[in-house]
This record gives structure tokens, sequence and C-alpha cells, in this order.
């Protein structure tokens, strides 16, 4: 212990000084405390208070994070570099923010969870949390930085998953969850600890890591980096650790399936561009490739998005539906990573922030539909467009985007991320790109063939025998059409979100 | 706002007003959509009138463009990708004003052709104002991505206009429909893309999605994708050649052509009538104003290297949805597949690059346009009155039904190309054009125009088949007396739209000027831009 003391004072002040950079996570900590309290002394009925605590906590830090990117130009290391501060990872933060925002709204309008004997308090205390668990993610730049980070996100999720776990489906979806996200993460740890191992540092930005790694043989590098992507790869579900996504998002709770569907996969792709920085700018630097993540990641995009999109052709349960789509989603947001540019980062931040109000939306359709119809699969859907007029068009508007077709602002997504990796192409001739931007555009003809199934099934198709529903809008309607609204106006107005 | 703003947002804003106004109005929705369509008309006559063929001939000279509105839309800047310059950027020329008239007028037959549909209103006219607004926008802009944005914008109201209100099997056609286009029109995405990256506009130095600085081969970045003198490979084809293949494609989808037409007869019998009017009299020739405005003017030197093969698509289209229309029980589909026989010599026009050819190509779309809308009114409306349209249920119809008959005399005779009629110049100037293109330029054999012309015979050979066994002779119907009540002869309102269509078709056929002179400057700067490469 002693021989710590010269240094300690040096510790101190890298951690006081990292502080006023860290102010958002301050924020959202402390909203975590104060609403643990609140739920506990002063539950109330529905646990209002405990909501908008949450609430405001979170708009706080989001509030915090906005104001960061005024000032802030590059990356700025903090605590002793194990996260850094930049533009990129403010991006980010935000679409986490957006994201929780729109769940605990979505919890706030559920019947299953507002109406379990457990109360939603606990839910809410768990926002903040995960909330700081992404953020963090976002500027995780050393090992144990990104396994503390995943771990947070992850606990927070299965807690989530099995919130209201009374039926089979339910437990078993969080007992997969649980389970294959504790392998996964273990595997991780174990590459990770082969990285340290290797260069005697957990610092991906350390001077000595890419040296390092790259003064090994390949297959001990191959195999260190494999395992580490394990875990980010669970948290991205692409294909081949995918398997875990159907089933959990049918059997979650729907808003926590939206909440899953998003905000942890984009964290998921913020982190591998963190770990996968380091690599390139290694290469780029020294002009040798420690390990070809080109290759892979196309190959995996490929088929992630092949995958994703046919499996979800055979889905009639809408959630499962989704679900797949959502793979393929990262499939198509890879396209973006692999070209490994600024300007392939800021389609996928657009593209990001367009599908968390797509995919949001459409999960939240799925939930009132559900609640007040009872249809979870598209052949129940049947002539269900005459009972929800407004649901049923913003849905159709709301797929359109998922699509990726005009004058939604899906389609400029995906325009951005088409170009981004065409310019990769461009400039290597490497015919991988050229297969990726092929499957990219064969796979949303492909997703079209399962999205329209829902307008497909509610307005083209009678419903058997006569039924009648009075369906009244209620408050999630309403976020619902200012989503839908949104997507058609940041489709003509894409400037605005930029 | 000036008129072509107007010409496309006219439409939008009739829908928007038609889903505001309560259900108690279900009636007056017809109203609503038709006055719009009458303004539309009156404007696309105003701008028929002033337009100025020979002073302005657009194709790849901007300032040559009539009507032009050019908008500063979207910048986004996408760091080291450069900054994403889109405009709304509007103009007409020589290939694009008789697309604005032959769309107002179509859609005013549709509109009062919609007088038989009965469920769900709101919707209906909403979609159908919409698709008008789409296609407006299609034959305007002059900018890629509001050209894309436009194009694809169509695809989602005919899915339901053909799904909602459609016949028996509209789920399968209003699907298959919507794939096929899909499928062409992504990979026409991916060619756009790469196109944005190789232009560059010449004042600001940004990349640019403007079609006519696509035209210009000065404009393209040294050594990009689709630069000529770069000469690119993709899969071993050169990179110009693959891009004129994927938008041919996707246009040739539209046309269609043979074979990637499978779609066509489906949509075209499962739609309701004013459907069907809009599908043959507007939207096939989306397509080849896509392949003159897009695909010979973007890619000349593509263009020229596959003359040969898109005469030859074209002659086969012609006699093999000949032949198929001879073979059909269902006069709806009879008439699918004589339009893809009649579009045949549109293909074969352009392929022939001699202004004969391309004038005959222009001319007969603006026909068929006006043909094929009356053909599918005059099946709408023996369907309406009795729900059967296959040809041995009926007999002697002339008897019964005098007035009709004359206005299916006149619609079979100027398809087969009677001359007076606008097909007849319009074939005849195809023809020749094709016949001309060995000795002119060499590209295409004069065996294709001389199997071109066996179509027309076929084509008179199905028409007046279908005539002498559904109109002439006794009277004889499948539904007896029952049928006989209900074939009343064409009200005041059919009459109206069948005299317009038929007044048309008569007028182009005697006085073709009034479509050549406002269009001829524009097909020779087109042979031009072709020729230069």
């Amino acid at each position: 212990m002693n021989e710590y003391i010269p240094y300690l004072s040096e510790l101190v002040y890298g951690a006081i000084s990292g502080l006023p950079l860290f102010v958002p996570e301050i924020a959202l900590v402390a909203t975590f405390v104060i609403v643990i309290l609140a739920d506990l002394f002063l539950p109330g009925r529905k646990s209002s208070l405990t909501f908008w605590l949450c609430l405001a906590g979170i708009i706080l830090s989001g509030i915090l994070s906005f104001g960061q990117l005024s000032f802030l130009d590059q990356g700025v290391p903090l605590f002793h570099e194990h996260i850094v501060l930049d533009p990129l990872a403010v991006r980010f933060k935000l679409i986490f923010v957006a994201a929780t925002l729109l769940f605990s709204l979505f919890i706030r309008s559920n019947r299953t969870l507002m109406e379990h004997k457990k109360g939603v308090g606990d839910l809410y205390l768990l926002l903040p949390a995960v909330l700081l668990g992404l953020n963090l993610m976002a500027m995780a730049s050393s090992l144990l930085m990104i396994y503390v980070s995943v771990e947070m996100v992850s606990i927070a999720s299965y807690l989530m998953v099995g919130y209201v776990s009374g039926a089979n489906k339910q437990t078993e979806a969080a007992m997969k969850y649980a389970l294959f996200g504790s392998v996964c993460s273990a595997v991780m740890l174990y590459g990770m600890s082969l990285l340290y191992g290797f260069t005697g540092t957990i610092n991906i930005t350390d001077e000595s890591f890419l040296p390092g790694l790259s003064a090994l043989p390949d297959s001990s590098v191959t195999l260190a980096v494999i395992l580490t992507m394990v875990g980010i790869g669970f948290k991205l579900s692409f294909v081949p650790l995918h398997f875990w996504s159907p089933d959990v998002y049918e059997g979650a709770p729907t808003p926590v399936t939206a909440f899953l569907s998003t905000a942890p996969k984009v964290a998921g792709f913020a982190i591998l561009i963190r770990f996968l920085g380091p690599f390139y700018s290694f290469a780029s630097v020294s002009g040798r490739v420690v390990f070809d993540f080109d290759t892979i990641l196309c190959v995996v995009a490929i088929i992630t998005m092949i995958v994703g999109n046919f499996a979800a052709i055979w889905q009639n349960n809408i959630k499962r539906m989704l679900a797949y789509s959502s793979i393929g989603h990262t499939g198509f947001a890879m396209m973006a990573l692999v070209a490994f540019s600024q300007a392939g980062f800021s389609s996928l931040i657009f593209y990001f922030a367009v599908y968390v109000i797509m995919n949001m939306a459409a999960f939240m359709l799925a939930d009132r539909i559900e609640t007040e119809s009872g249809a979870e699969t598209a052949s129940a859907y049947k002539g269900l467009g005459r009972f929800f007029k407004l649901e049923m068009a913003c849905f159709v508007i709301v797929l359109i985007s998922l699509t990726g077709l005009p004058p939604t602002v899906g389609f400029v997504a995906k325009l951005l991320v088409f170009s981004s990796a065409f310019e990769q192409y461009a400039a290597t001739k490497s015919v991988f790109f050229l297969l990726l931007l092929v499957t990219g555009a064969v796979t949303t003809v492909v997703s079209l063939f399962y999205y329209l199934k829902i307008p497909l099934n509610a307005y083209l198709r009678k419903a058997e025998g006569e039924r009648e529903l009075t369906v009244k809008p209620a408050f999630l309607t309403y976020v619902i059409a200012l989503l839908s609204f949104l997507l058609v106006l940041l489709g003509v107005f894409p400037d605005v979100l930029a | 706002m000036s008129i072509l703003s107007l010409l496309i947002f006219l439409p939008l804003l009739a829908g928007l007003v038609i889903l505001v106004l309560p259900a108690s109005f279900q009636q007056r929705y017809k109203y609503v959509a038709l006055a719009a369509v009458i303004v539309q008309m009156l404007l696309s006559a105003y701008i028929y009138i002033n337009y100025n063929g020979n002073a302005f001939s657009g194709i790849d000279e901007e300032s040559k463009y009539q009507l032009v509105e050019k908008l500063s839309w979207i910048r986004l800047d996408l760091g080291s990708l450069g900054q994403l310059q889109i405009d709304y950027f509007l103009g007409i020329d020589g290939l694009s004003m008789p697309f604005l008239v032959l769309t107002s007028l179509v859609m005013l037959v549709a509109i009062l052709s919609s007088w038989e549909i009965k469920s769900n209103l709101k919707g209906y006219f909403a979609l159908l104002l919409l698709l008008d607004t789409a296609v407006m926008g299609v034959f305007s802009a002059l900018d890629f991505f509001l050209f894309y944005i436009f194009y694809e914008l169509m695809l989602l109201p005919l899915y339901f206009l053909i799904g909602m209100w459609g016949g028996v099997r509209r789920e399968y056609a209003a699907i298959k429909f919507f794939l096929y286009t899909l499928f062409g029109s992504v990979f026409m995405l991916l060619v756009i893309i790469g196109l944005y990256f190789s232009v560059v506009d010449p004042v600001t130095g940004n990349h640019t999605f403007n079609m006519v600085h696509m035209m210009n081969p000065a404009n393209y970045v040294d050594g990009s994708i689709f630069n000529l003198a770069a000469n690119q490979e993709l899969f071993g084809i050169g990179a110009r050649l693959l891009a004129f293949i994927v938008l041919f494609v996707a246009f040739a989808i539209k046309v269609p052509i043979v074979p990637l037409h499978t779609w066509l007869p489906d949509a075209h019998v499962e739609a309701p009538t004013p459907v069907s009017i809009i599908l043959a009299g507007i939207l096939l020739k989306i397509g080849g104003y896509g392949i003159l405005r897009i695909c010979v003017s973007i890619f000349p030197d593509a263009a020229i290297a596959s003359t040969w093969w898109l005469g030859l698509i074209g002659v086969v289209s012609i006699l093999y949805g000949a032949l198929n229309a001879l073979a059909q029980k269902d006069l709806k589909r009879l008439i699918a597949y004589s339009s893809v026989s009649h579009m045949g010599f549109v293909l074969l026009g352009i392929a022939s690059v001699t202004s004969e050819g391309i004038n005959g190509a222009m001319m007969q779309m603006i026909s068929h346009g006006f043909l094929s809308s009356m053909l599918f009114f005059i099946v709408g409306i023996v369907y309406n009155r009795v729900h059967n349209r296959e040809i041995p249920s009926f007999r002697g119809l002339a008897l019964i039904m005098p007035k009709y008959t004359t206005f299916v005399m006149i619609a079979f005779f100027a398809s087969l190309g009677l001359p007076g009629f606008s097909a007849f110049i319009a074939e005849a100037f195809s023809l020749i054009g094709a016949f001309n293109s060995e000795s002119i330029n060499g590209l295409i054999p004069r065996w294709m125009a001389v199997a071109g012309s066996l179509g027309i015979l076929l084509g008179a050979s199905y028409l007046l088949w279908t005539l002498q066994r559904m109109f002439f002779g006794q009277t004889r119907l499948m539904g007896g007396e029952d049928w006989k009540l209900k074939l009343t002869d064409i009200n005041g309102r059919e009459t109206l739209a069948l005299t317009i269509l038929a007044a048309m078709a008569l007028l182009l056929g005697i006085l073709p000027s009034l479509a050549f002179d406002k269009m001829n400057a524009s097909v020779l700067e087109l042979i031009r831009l072709v020729n230069s490469i």
C-alpha cells in the first residue's frame, strides 16, 4: 500500500479534473439516488412522483450533454484515459437520452406494466442507471471500462426483461437472455484478459497496446479479438450471435423490447467504434494491419442482413418480425461502420437517430394494437384498418420508413449509409464493398415484403366474422402520431436533424 | 410559387382537404377531386399554349429549360464526403411538357370514371390525388434525388389503390406490382449514388444530383466511377454500361418490356377501372420518359452500344404482346397485353436514334395514353354494369348499346392504326425511324422494322376479332334478360369522358404538328447529344 503514496495526489487530481466534463453522468447518479429514495418513501399510486423525477433527471442530463457539444471539438481523455469524451460520444449520448425518454413514456402507457402488482417504481429507477451505463459505453476507452459499462447495461436489461415474468414464455425469455448474456460476457472477459496479457495494458488507446499486439503471431491476436467481439456482438445481435433476440423480444414486455432493440444496440455500435478505432489508426500510421476488420465486418454485415431479413419473412408474430427486422438493420448499419471514417460515423449517427424513432414507434404501435384488440400476429391484424384509423396510417408511415422509401426520413438515412459504403468502395475497389451494396439493395426489397404484411392484413383483407371495436385514442396514440409526423417532416427536411 | 409547383402540389392540397372533410360530405369528395383536376388541366393547357418549342429545347442545357424553379433544398454536411447538395429543381422541355398535358387529361378521365367507386371514398380520393402529385413531380423534376422521391412516392398509393379497391386477386397483383417496381428502383438508387459521387456542380464544386449536369461529360470527376474516360469496370462490365443496364431495367419494368411485363396483366386486370386508366395512360409512360430523360441522356455512349438489344426487346414486346392479346378471353387482359405490344413501338423508335423514330416514340406514348385510357374506360363500362368482362359472355352488344359501340369502334380502329388517328402517325413514324436507321446511323437492322410492322397486322386481328365477337350479330348474353336490362347505353358522364379521349386521338391524328412542333427541337437536341459522344 505504501508504494502508492507518491502517486496518490496525482490519482486524485486526475479523478477530480475529470469531474466537470462528467456532469451529465453525475446528474444521472444523483437522479438514481433520488428516485430510489422517492420510490421508497413516497411510492404513491402508479409511482407518478418517481416517474416525473426520473424524467426530469434524464432530461437534465440530456441538456447537459447537449451543452457539451458547443465546446467540444476533439476527444478529451478523462479519468486516466479510461473514458474519452468526444463529439461522437455526445451525439450517441443524445440518442440514448431520446430512446430512454420514449421508453419511459412507453412504460407509462403500457397496461401490463402499470397494472402489475409489483408497481413500476423499480422499473423507473432502472432508467437512470441504464442510461449511465449506455453513456459509459459510448465513452469507454479501456478494456475495463468496456466490460463494466456493458455489464451495467446488461444487468439492467436482465431485470427489465424479467420484470413481469409470470407466464412461461416470459420466464423463458428472461432466463435465456440472462444465460446467454452472461456466457457472452464471460467469453468477452476471457478475450480481454488475453489482450491484457499480450500487451500489459488495459487501455486500448495506450501507445503500447497495438504495437504489443502486432508483435504477436496472428492466430493469438485473432483469438483474443474474436473472443472480445463476442461480448460486443451479443449487444449488437449480429449473426451468429443473434439467437437470443427473437425469443427475448417476443417474451419481454413490449416497452422493454422496444428499448432493447434500440438503445443497447446503438451503444454496441458506439463501443465497437471505440474498440476498432485504435486498430484503424495504427494501420494508417504504421501501415500494418493487425486484424483484418474490413473483411470480417463486411462478411458479418452481409450475412446479418440476409439472415435477419429472410428470417423475418416467415414470422407471423409482429414482435418477432420486428426483432428479425432489427437484426437486418444491424447488418445494414454495419455498412456505415466498415467505411470507418468520420463521414461514415455521421451517417451512422443519423441512421441511428432515425432508427430509434422508427423502431420505438413500431413497437408502440404493436403494443397499442395488442392492448386494444388482442392481435399479436400479422394474421390477426385482418381488417383492423377500419378500427385503428390513425394508428394504422401511422404504422404504414413507420414501415415505409423502416423499408427506407421516400418521402420518409428512413430513405435519407439509407441513402447516407449507402453513400458512405460507396465512397469506401470507390477508394478501395474491394469487391466486398460492392457485394455489401448489392446485398443492402436486395434486402431492402425483401424487407418490403414482410413489412407490407401489416398493411396487407389491416387494409386489404377482411376479418373473419363480424367484430366491432371502439378504439379511443390514448396518450400513446399522440406520441405515435408525433413520431410518424416527425418521420415525414425529417424526410422532407433532413437538415433539421443534422 | 410558380406554375409547375402549383401543378404538382395542387392535387396534394385537394387530397388533404378531402382528408379533413367530415365523413358526412362523402358524396362531395369526388367533386373536390374533380375541381382540382380541372384546374390542373387548365394550368397544363396554359403551359402548353405558352410553351416555346424552338427557343427552349432543354435536354442538356439548364438555360434552355422552361418554367425553371431552382431552390436550394437539402444541404447536409457529410464531413469528408463533402456537402450533400440537393435542389428543388423543376423545369420542362419538349420531352416532359407533353406528358404534363397527358397526365392532367387522363387524370380527369380517371376521376370521371371514379363515380363507380362506392367504398371508403375518403381514402380512395386522397390516394388518387397523392398519386397525381407524384406523377406530375416525376415529369417535372430535374434533380435526380427529387425525381427518385416522386418516383417512389407513386408506389404506395398504387399499392393501396389496387389492393383495396381491386378485383378478386388484388392482393397478389398489388404486392407483385410493388415488389417488381421496387426491385428496379433500389438498384437505381445505387446508380444514383454512384452518379452523385462522380459529378460535380461546375459552379459550386459540390457533388450534385442535378440531372442536367450529369449529361455533360465535362462535369465528371477525373477517375470517378462513371467518368467516360476512366473506363472503370464493375463485375467485368464497363461501369457506365452496367449503370445504363440497371437504369434501363428499372424503367423497362414500368414500360413494360417482355420478359419483365408479367406484373402488368395482373395489375391492370385486378385494378379498379380508374386505376387501370392511370396505370396504362400515365404510368407506363414514366418508363419511356425515364429511358429518354435519364438512360439515354446521361449514358449516351452505353445507349448507342445497346441499341441493337433495345430494338430487339422492342420487337419482341410488340409481337409477344400481340400474340398474347390474341389468345385472351378476358377483355381487360386483352387490352393489357395490347399495351405491352404498343409500348414495344416506343422502344423500337428510341432504339433507332433517328428524329423520326424518337418523335414517333414520343407520339406513341401520348397516343397510347389517350387510347389505352379509352379502352380501359370502355371495359369498365361493361364490367360495372354486369360484373363480367369475358369476351364469350357477350354477343351483339351493338344492338342494345349503339352509342357505346360507336365509341368502341373509334377506340379499336384508332388503336389498330387507322390513318387519321394518332396511333397511325405514331406507329408509322417509329417504323420509318427504325427502317431508316440502317442507312442513317446503322444502329438497328431493317428486319426489326419489318417485324415490328407485323405487330400492326396482329393488332388489327385481335381488335377486329373482338369487335366481331362481342358487338356484332344477334344479341346473346350469358346473363340473359337480366343483363339486357342492366346493359343500358352510356350516360352523359361516360360520353363526356370518352369524347374527350376520342377527340384528342383524332386531333393528334389529323394535326400531329400540335405535338411535333412542341417536341421536335428537344428530340433533335437529344439526338445531337447522343451522337456527340
